[in-house]
């Protein structure tokens, strides 16, 4: 008796591998796999792809990584790009969201405008974006021109280049966070609504201390994901400044970096060690981050 | 619970990581692929009998050009007696193009022929097929290929590719706005610097641009008879190269000059005559509209000596079988042979890679009506082409960046010297 139980425990765990098996293919085979090959490649000095030949394991790609000035200007530009990004397109999302919840008309086609940007390639936004911010033409240049403020040269000027592409990528990563938020907070219960309004509670108060604190899960996972997305910035870039990483480099992100030093410099090893650092970054954020939402979750 | 949630956002993480590694490491490695098949031991006699197959050829082209390297290859398909078949295969731009080709080296599974800049060759240079063995035995008249397009297709000490769609750096002027002032089309930088004078003064404009800065440096310093780069790094920190400097920091620091920032190419600007001239690659003329005036193209100006750019790709072979080497050898004849080259040159606006070719009738009379060739044919003899080694790519992309940067911050030419020399070999 015991004995076939288990025996029918096992082939139905057996079937439920079965039904994980392509996608668990999938992920060892372009996740797992690449991620210890470029391990190991970035260990390796002079690593060449074509033959597989290097001359020797040590931390030569690693050394040759941080005494790189580009390198540092990316991990910084990357840095400066995810402590904007992050926290201000969540902050609009939820905003935006909010109203579009609790608008008496029009839901449907505020919602679908917003969500238009997901659904766009990244390129056309790109150059779009790339026309509202031109020096002479642009629609940026003119909106500020109402207020007195004087053509800035959002993409030829290295000062404003990461700004330039912060503003793109806010406006970009919005559309996703809307639609998380909007799913959430239809399912906010409207009893706990209900009684706030019986108490007459302000609408301040109400965002603050029930729609915030019921959407946190939710907030939550925006964050992370945000986070992680946005360390791996590289589209925006190269579509933004047209196949170029800003004027005099000056918008250059880690990723691009990766891809630059692997497919155009041909240093395999060096590309591989970014890779390895942006990993380690993006792991230890990502579990800071965890740690943070739990104990709070606990207090 | 606790290691649950860790592990979750480890995989998490490592998603997210990992599909970034993915791009940056493709899943394929040969196994020391040493098996030297590249170096052509073909005996390659005239006409020694080749089976019928199919040969198939990466490129970049299109519209105009890729209509007419089709027509050139179906011609090839249907005369020639051998019944080789070339199948073209667009793999969109030459950076597309560049990384498919790494991709595939390291796979092992490159394609018999491609379109490709030297500089791409570097990692697999030992898989591109020597042609000097087809070229001594089974070629007509190699001595009429351009010296300049030869000279470069055998920097890597054997010769690893055929000329292909070359062009030249020319300097396209708005004849109506010069006429109007009076300036003719510059032969010397002194030229420039009245050019650039007398606009500022005049109108008010900047006068000049130039598409590809490392480009600019390097004819630049090459027109005052200084060298550029090399494996072992700087070689413009001597006098010649200093007045290089000199006269380029002039022309961007008086704002005779400008950088191409936003527009990415100067023909949009040059086309609503917000710029007067521009140097750019003589196929950029197909993207200038000009109505209402007048445009002029003329060769490139010097100062000790001339010098012009060239550009556009070449055709490689990797092809690993003897008939198949063969069999490409035939296309590359055709492809580089008199009829072919005046026809693809007059339908694309590519420069002939023969010299026979330009004295032809045809091109001839074509060029009688055509500005740009004209002035491409009037500097063959200043053509040189950028060295391709081992970083030559991160040179190029250091002082891109460089002279970017000191030109927006009207840096002085002593220090343009010193931080550009400090580029090139921090590159290194």
């Amino acid at each position: 008796m015991q004995h076939n139980q288990t025996v029918r425990r096992r082939l139905q765990n057996g079937k439920g591998y079965l039904y994980l098996a392509p996608s668990l293919i999938i992920l060892l085979v372009f996740t797992i796999y690449p991620l210890i090959k470029a391990f190991m490649m970035s260990f390796c000095e002079d690593y060449s792809i074509i033959n597989g030949s290097f001359k020797g394991v040590n931390l030569q790609n690693y050394q040759d990584l941080f005494a790189d000035d580009v390198f540092l200007k990316a991990l910084s530009n990357t840095s400066i790009y995810v402590v904007f990004v992050v926290p201000v397109s969540i902050l609009l999302s939820l905003v935006i969201a909010v109203l579009i919840h609790n608008a008496a008309r029009g839901k449907a086609i505020f919602q679908t405008l917003y969500f238009l940007p997901y659904v766009t390639s990244v390129i056309a936004i790109g150059i779009v974006w790339s026309w509202i911010f031109n020096s002479n033409y642009g629609l940026l240049n003119y909106f500020l021109s109402l207020f007195g403020i004087d053509a800035i040269p959002w993409l030829n000027d290295p000062q404003y280049a990461l700004a330039a592409l912060i503003i793109f990528s806010i406006w970009k990563s919005l559309a996703f966070n809307i639609l998380i938020f909007l799913s959430g907070l239809s399912s906010i219960s409207q009893d706990i609504y209900q009684a706030a309004r019986i108490d007459s509670t302000p609408q301040m108060r109400v965002f603050f201390k029930i729609t915030v604190p019921q959407l946190r899960p939710i907030i939550v996972y925006a964050f992370l994901m945000g986070l992680i997305n946005a360390f791996k910035v590289y589209n925006e870039v190269f579509s933004l400044f047209q196949s170029k990483a800003g004027p005099a480099n000056s918008a250059i992100t880690v990723v691009y970096y990766i891809y630059d030093k692997f497919y155009n410099s041909g240093d395999y090893g060096v590309a591989s060690a970014a890779a390895v650092v942006l990993f380690i970054i993006i792991l230890v954020l990502t579990m800071v981050q965890k740690f943070i939402a739990k104990e709070k979750e606990a207090a | 619970m606790k290691r649950k949630s860790i592990l979750c956002v480890t995989l998490a993480a490592a998603l997210a990581a990992g599909s970034l590694a993915g791009c940056g490491t493709p899943a394929s490695e040969s196994s020391a692929a040493s098996a030297d098949t590249t170096s052509a031991q073909a005996s390659a006699e005239n006409g020694a009998a080749i089976q019928p197959c199919e040969v198939t050829f990466w490129h970049a082209m299109t519209g105009q050009q890729e209509t007419t390297l089709t027509e050139l290859t179906d011609q090839f398909n249907a005369e020639n007696e051998y019944g080789i078949q070339v199948t073209l295969v667009n793999q969109g731009s030459y950076n597309d193009l560049s990384t498919k080709l790494t991709a595939n080296a390291a796979a092992d599974t490159l394609p018999d022929l491609s379109q490709a800049y030297n500089s791409w060759l570097i990692p697999y240079l030992d898989k591109v097929v020597h042609l000097d063995d087809f070229v001594a035995n089974d070629y007509d008249n190699y001595e009429d290929i351009m010296e300049g397009y030869r000279e470069e297709t055998s920097q890597f000490g054997f010769i690893n590719a055929m000329p292909f769609n070359k062009s030249t750096y020319v300097y396209f002027y708005n004849k109506t706005m010069f006429d109007e002032l009076g300036l003719e089309a510059p032969e010397t930088w002194d030229d420039l610097l009245n050019i650039g004078k007398t606009f500022q003064e005049e109108k008010g404009l900047v006068s000049l641009g130039f598409d590809d800065m490392a480009g600019m440096l390097e004819a630049t310093l090459r027109q005052n008879g200084s060298d550029y780069v090399n494996e072992e790094g700087a070689q413009f920190n001597t006098e010649a190269g200093q007045q290089a400097l000199d006269f380029i920091m002039e022309m961007y620091n008086n704002d005779y000059a400008r950088l191409v920032g936003e527009d990415n190419y100067f023909s949009g600007p040059f086309s609503n005559q917000l710029i007067p001239a521009y140097v750019g690659s003589s196929t950029g003329v197909s993207y200038i509209t000009h109505e209402g005036w007048e445009l002029g193209v003329a060769p490139l100006p010097g100062n000790t000596e001339k010098a012009a750019n060239t550009a556009g790709t070449n055709i490689v072979m990797f092809s690993k079988d003897e008939n198949q080497q063969k069999a490409a050898w035939e296309y590359l004849k055709f492809l580089t042979s008199t009829d072919a080259t005046v026809k693809w040159a007059m339908d694309t606006g590519y420069l002939p890679v023969r010299t026979s070719a330009y004295e032809s009738e045809t091109y001839q009379e074509f060029m009688a009506g055509d500005a740009t060739a004209t002035a491409s044919y009037a500097q063959t003899d200043a053509f040189f082409s950028s060295p391709a080694f081992d970083g030559s790519y991160d040179i190029q992309n250091a002082v891109n960046a460089k002279l970017e940067e000191l030109i927006l911050n009207k840096a002085d030419s002593t220090t343009a010297m010193q931080e550009l020399v400090d580029a090139v070999n921090g590159a290194l």
